[in-house]
């Protein structure tokens, strides 16, 4: 069923009765922009359910939780102001703050402008709640509740409050939903459930339900929302449903007898208690307020009501006579389709759970970085922009670019601490053994506003010099000038060179950013999220990724390396070509049951990062014997094997970094250097974004990131 | 939370609101001589209820042996419900004329409201609704923490030029007031009321002190209660019967409708309810009763009310259970589960965990009929299925709707009718 354009619904009209601007803005976008103010155990859930039903969470508001996200993809603001500086067109709030704290939260909420709030809490001091009137008259703020179960609006699929999907619109044809039908507004939610099954029960459409909320002060009392309510136009009949105790149903009818052209539509009231034990809180106080008028009753409310007219009802079938009689027998939907839908709610099989994730989308053939292929990334941009990209989900603009760029030239300066290589140890090693002494990771603060970003950026300022110091290459750094491009500092401190060259520090840091992220699955970002989720310290947590990258994991360069440098040299010694020469040398691995690397991957047959890199060498003018070799392989094996096995990233960064005449080894540095980026990505968005420790099931992830966009 | 008249003046004093000498409070004839009493004394019932000098809760005595008299006399009182377990001995005053002065919130629109009147010292009631000029009303949209001067004054100006006093009285009425509003906010009260004010020779006094807390506050007014030797929630409705103790401490709000000696009466079937949360609670009562008026000739009587929503844990829900089961009075139990966002699981879990224990133990069993939808639905209904049949014949009078093809008004109407069959009585 196709429901209802926002800007046809009940919510647009109340909002648009308050703030017309923010109306026109729900015109434009056909999106109510709501906020969940209050984040504990309640407010989370209850996004969740809110989203679910179809309600528009642009963020969350919680103290201390600013920069978190909200489900994994919706951002969390300490404050309303810093919300409303990047969506200043919030409709709705609805608020689940802690009784003891509700107060200056909502009158913060209030204060900020927005239009319509719903104060789902509880159990606040009636001296609060008054606080909170006040300011909601001050600022012509639509109030619901407090201790309200919220507002839902059938058609339109928007809930504010935690009211379950049970109320059904009207239907206007086979397949979409319709404005019309009777508005219920109710002081207690329990009740509901049952008004509207009834009303469901002969056909009779709710277009919204409204709980004005149980306690002993409220924002919105009967008198001033029926009249609100009729003013929509596809609002036959409002339902009210009182119950004993105060005095909202008898002012209601003094209203209707001194303003009856407030309430040109019918009327019908449920008023419950009648056989409840005398009204043990009324008091006396209350009967001196209004002089000579008992109230509270059952009995009063009932009279007061009458006789204005307006029928009282309190069972179930009277309240399906008085409705049928008032709407001349309308109905308004197939009753077998409402019984069908909710079936299919209750009934349906439990969901799924999975975690998201809004880095990469790993897909046969393409690996998405926040919408952005990595093959074009790599041909356009350079590591540290690739860097802020994945921790930001934007790339940097020159002025953010040119910061994160001199903290990881200030960072590539500072002298590493004195660590020993073993010999033959593998280069991951030495590098965890660099992030756990050096302190200087540990101790950087961020200051900007993309904190998250500095750090990463003087980790990987650091990592370089890290990188120089194992390669034996520290020399190279110690002339680093402040305006260098940071593609050069990577160049001498894994090449040795002192002296950069252009193109040939471009194709490094191509090959470094062609290996930033692979999502969450390979092993080194698993360590690094297990160590995440219980909250250890960033370097360490990047440290558990490094430490994971071995000649099984992100080692295959290397290897291919070797085994590219074998083909060739056994076709210079033997004198055969290049091509007999690797399927002779190929035949001999395979009989002697070693591993050819570099090749095959378990979910793309075409590596994404391939052809870029390629393309590359080519153009950078690096490309040689290697390269070409790596073209052919997939060719030779297939001959020798019968089957296709095609080339992958590693087997080309091996096939280059031969080419560039460095050690086989160095493929290897380059996957983790380019990892360091994307393990950083992974600390930050699981602090962000989850639970700590939470159990982490790796291959349910789902990637909730942006659509795929153009790099430009 | 109302406090006793003694607590209330206590607060009042450290607010410097004038009150009697207090001689202290009493709980036998004993303690009387203990007290240091200069005569005459007032001996005042301490009660959590309005109307006590009506009641005769209120006596003067003019020395220690008619003290006694009276005392024991009041110690023998019930007022409103309320037994007279401590008498307060205070100071009696000389009266030259009485006021009115309170503080509340208007429950139109929730404004705070002074209110005053210069014919104090009677049911304030009654001199409203005969007359109502002779009150004094004053709201403070604002929620002020302390009460406008132009108010107080004003106020006081007028009390005065009712009472033709003196300028001066003026002054200390306006102070009595704005302290009392003081009081009202500081203490997060609902209501602060002296009735009356009385005009002394020497000035004011307040001869009266009701004041009664707001529940939602009182986590915060953790100095006042401890003032106060306030430990926990008092609770000021009226005595708890045995049914709504045990609720209590099984944990889930329930209200006796019938009173404890209430004589079962054979002709009528008496229906105990579970039926969610509190305003399905109240409503099912009314929905019961209209069912048995009109269709049952009005022999259908609701026993109970009970809040059994906001998703409760299997044991109390089997609590809920036990409770009206072992009600010899109820015949029949109606429950409905709208698992809105609670569990139908857990609470047919509970229910079935009940009757099964019940029937094992061979304690009393009632028929239960009812109706469940919402959340979790299929895993309730596959463990109700297996229940029925696994052990038909603890579960033979358990008929339980799934699904909402039938409204509650319907599943009740059935279930009376087919208890009404099975005991040969006319429908």
């Amino acid at each position: 069923m196709k429901k209802l354009q926002a800007d046809q619904g009940m919510l647009y009209y109340l909002v648009k009765s308050r703030n017309p601007k923010i109306a026109q803005k729900i015109k434009e976008t056909g999106k109510v922009e709501t906020i969940v103010v209050g984040l504990g155990g309640q407010g989370t859930r209850h996004a969740e359910l809110m989203q679910q039903y179809g309600t528009t969470i642009t963020s969350g508001i919680a103290p201390g939780k600013g920069g978190t996200r909200l489900m994994e993809t919706i951002p969390v603001y300490d404050n309303v102001k810093d919300c409303l500086k990047k969506h200043p067109y919030i409709a709705a709030a609805s608020i689940w703050r802690h009784y003891s704290t509700a107060k200056d939260a909502t009158i913060e909420i209030i204060e900020a402008g927005i239009p319509l709030v719903t104060l789902i809490s509880e159990g606040i001091p009636l001296k609060d709640v008054r606080d909170i009137i006040v300011a909601a008259r001050k600022n012509n703020t639509m109030l619901i509740g407090g201790n309200t179960p919220g507002i839902i609006f059938p058609p339109e699929n928007i809930k504010i409050g935690m009211l379950p999907d049970i109320f059904y619109p009207e239907e206007t044809s086979s397949n979409s939903f319709g404005p019309k039908g009777v508005t219920i507004i109710s002081r207690s939610g329990a009740i509901l459930y049952h008004l509207s099954d009834a009303l469901a029960s002969v056909g009779i459409a709710q277009n919204a339900v409204i709980g004005v909320g149980g306690d002993g002060a409220i924002g919105s009392t009967f008198r001033e929302l029926v009249p609100v309510v009729m003013g929509y136009k596809h609002t036959d009949l409002v339902v009210v449903a009182g119950e004993i105790g105060g005095y909202q149903e008898e002012l209601l009818a003094e209203d209707i007898k001194n303003n009856p052209k407030k309430y040109p539509k019918p009327i019908v009231t449920l008023i419950s208690g009648a056989n409840a034990p005398e009204g043990k809180t009324m008091g006396h106080a209350g009967a001196i307020v209004s002089p000579g008028k008992a109230y509270g009753t059952f009995q009063s409310k009932k009279a007061a009501l009458e006789s204005v007219g307006i029928p009282v009802v309190n069972s179930q079938y009277d309240l399906i006579k008085e409705v049928k009689k008032k709407l001349n027998n309308k109905t308004y939907f197939d009753v077998n389709n409402y019984f069908e839908k909710m079936k299919s709610v209750w009934d349906a099989p439990p969901k799924k759970v999975g975690w998201g994730t809004l880095i990469t989308k790993v897909e046969p053939n393409n690996l998405i970085i926040s919408g952005y292929s990595l093959q074009d990334i790599v041909k356009q941009k350079g590591f540290l922009d690739t860097a802020f990209l994945l921790i930001e989900g934007e790339f940097p603009d020159k002025k953010s670019l040119e910061d994160i760029r001199k903290i990881a030239i200030t960072a590539a300066k500072i002298p590493a601490p004195k660590i020993k290589r073993l010999k033959d140890e593998d280069i991951s090693k030495t590098l965890v053994k660099y992030l756990l002494v050096d302190e200087k990771i540990a101790k950087f603060q961020g200051e900007g506003v993309n904190k998250n970003v500095e750090k990463t950026a003087f980790a990987i300022g650091r990592m370089a010099r890290f990188l120089a110091c194992a390669l034996g290459n520290e020399k190279t750094l110690e002339n680093i000038r402040d305006n260098e491009p940071f593609s050069h500092i990577i160049y001498r401190a894994i090449t040795g060179n002192e002296k950069a060259d252009n193109k040939k520090s471009k194709m490094i840091e191509a090959m470094i950013t062609a290996c930033v992220d692979h999502g969450v699955t390979p092993p080194s970002a698993q360590a690094t999220l297990i160590a995440s989720s219980t909250r250890a310290a960033y370097e360490v947590a990047v440290a558990h990724g490094i430490g994971a990258i071995t000649d099984v994991h992100g080692g295959a360069g290397a290897k291919a390396a070797e085994f590219f440098d074998e083909c060739i040299l056994k076709s210079k010694k033997e004198k055969i070509s290049l091509e007999v020469a690797t399927r002779n040398l190929m035949r001999e691995y395979i009989e002697s049951g070693k591993r050819i690397e570099g090749m095959g991957h378990r979910i793309h047959n075409k590596d994404p990062r391939r052809d870029v890199l390629w393309n590359f060498a080519d153009q950078t003018g690096v490309a040689g014997k290697h390269v070409e070799l790596s073209k052919m392989v997939t060719k030779i094996f297939s001959q020798v094997r019968g089957m296709t096995l095609p080339i992958n990233v590693d087997g080309v960064i091996g096939a280059i970094v031969a080419d560039m005449g460095l050690d086989p080894s160095i493929a290897k540095a380059l996957f983790i250097y380019g990892r360091t980026a994307g393990l950083s990505a992974h600390y930050f968005e699981e602090i962000m974004s989850q639970p700590r420790m939470r159990r982490i099931n790796f291959a349910e992830a789902i990637y909730k990131g942006r659509k795929l966009r153009k790099v430009t | 939370m109302k406090l006793y008249e003694y607590e209330a003046k206590k607060v009042f004093d450290r607010m410097k609101i004038p009150i009697p000498k207090q001689y202290g409070v009493i709980h036998s004839l004993k303690d009387l001589d203990k007290l240091n009493i200069d005569f005459p004394v007032m001996l005042k019932s301490m009660v959590l209820s309005g109307g006590r000098g009506k009641a005769g809760g209120i006596k003067k005595a003019n020395d220690l042996h008619e003290a006694k008299k009276l005392s024991e006399e009041l110690f023998k009182l019930k007022i409103k419900g309320f037994p007279v377990e401590s008498v307060l001995a205070e100071k009696a005053v000389d009266e030259i004329s009485a006021l009115y002065i309170g503080v509340t919130m208007d429950p139109a629109d929730f404004n705070n409201v002074v209110i005053a009147s210069s014919k104090g010292g009677v049911d304030i009631e009654t001199v409203a609704s005969k007359t109502p000029d002779a009150i004094l009303k004053k709201e403070i949209p604002g929620n002020d923490k302390t009460l406008p001067k132009k108010i107080a004054e004003d106020l006081s100006t007028k009390l005065v030029k009712n009472l033709s006093g003196k300028k001066s009285l003026q002054k200390e009425i306006e102070d009595v007031i704005s302290k009392l509003y003081e009081t009202y906010q500081k203490f997060d009260a609902r209501l602060c009321e002296i009735n009356p004010l009385i005009i002394t020779s020497k000035g004011l006094v307040a001869a009266d002190a009701k004041l009664v807390l707001d529940d939602n506050s009182l986590y915060r007014q953790v100095e006042l209660l401890e003032m106060l030797g306030i430990k926990e929630k008092r609770h000021d409705v009226s005595e708890r019967t045995k049914n709504e103790l045990k609720a209590q401490t099984s944990g889930f709000p329930y209200v006796d409708l019938l009173t404890e000696d209430h004589i079962k009466d054979k002709k009528k079937l008496y229906v105990g309810l579970v039926p969610g949360g509190a305003g399905y609670g109240i409503f099912s009562i009314d929905e019961v009763k209209t069912i048995g008026k009109r269709y049952f000739q009005d022999r259908v009587i609701p026993i109970n009310f009970m809040d059994s929503g906001g998703g409760p844990p299997q044991n109390r829900v089997a609590d809920m259970f036990h409770l009206l089961m072992d009600n010899e009075t109820v015949d029949i139990i109606i429950t409905s589960r709208f698992g809105g966002i609670s569990s139908c699981d857990v609470f047919i879990r509970g229910m079935v965990q009940a009757i099964l224990d019940r029937f094992e133990s061979k304690r009393r069993m009632i028929p239960i009929y009812g109706r469940m939808v919402g959340t979790d639905l299929p895993s309730a209904r596959a463990f109700l299925e297996k229940t029925y049949a696994e052990n038909p014949e603890a579960m033979k009078n358990v008929k339980i709707v799934v699904g909402n093809q039938k409204i509650m008004a319907d599943v009740i109407r059935e279930g009376i009718k087919e208890a009404f069959e099975s005991r040969g009585w006319k429908v």
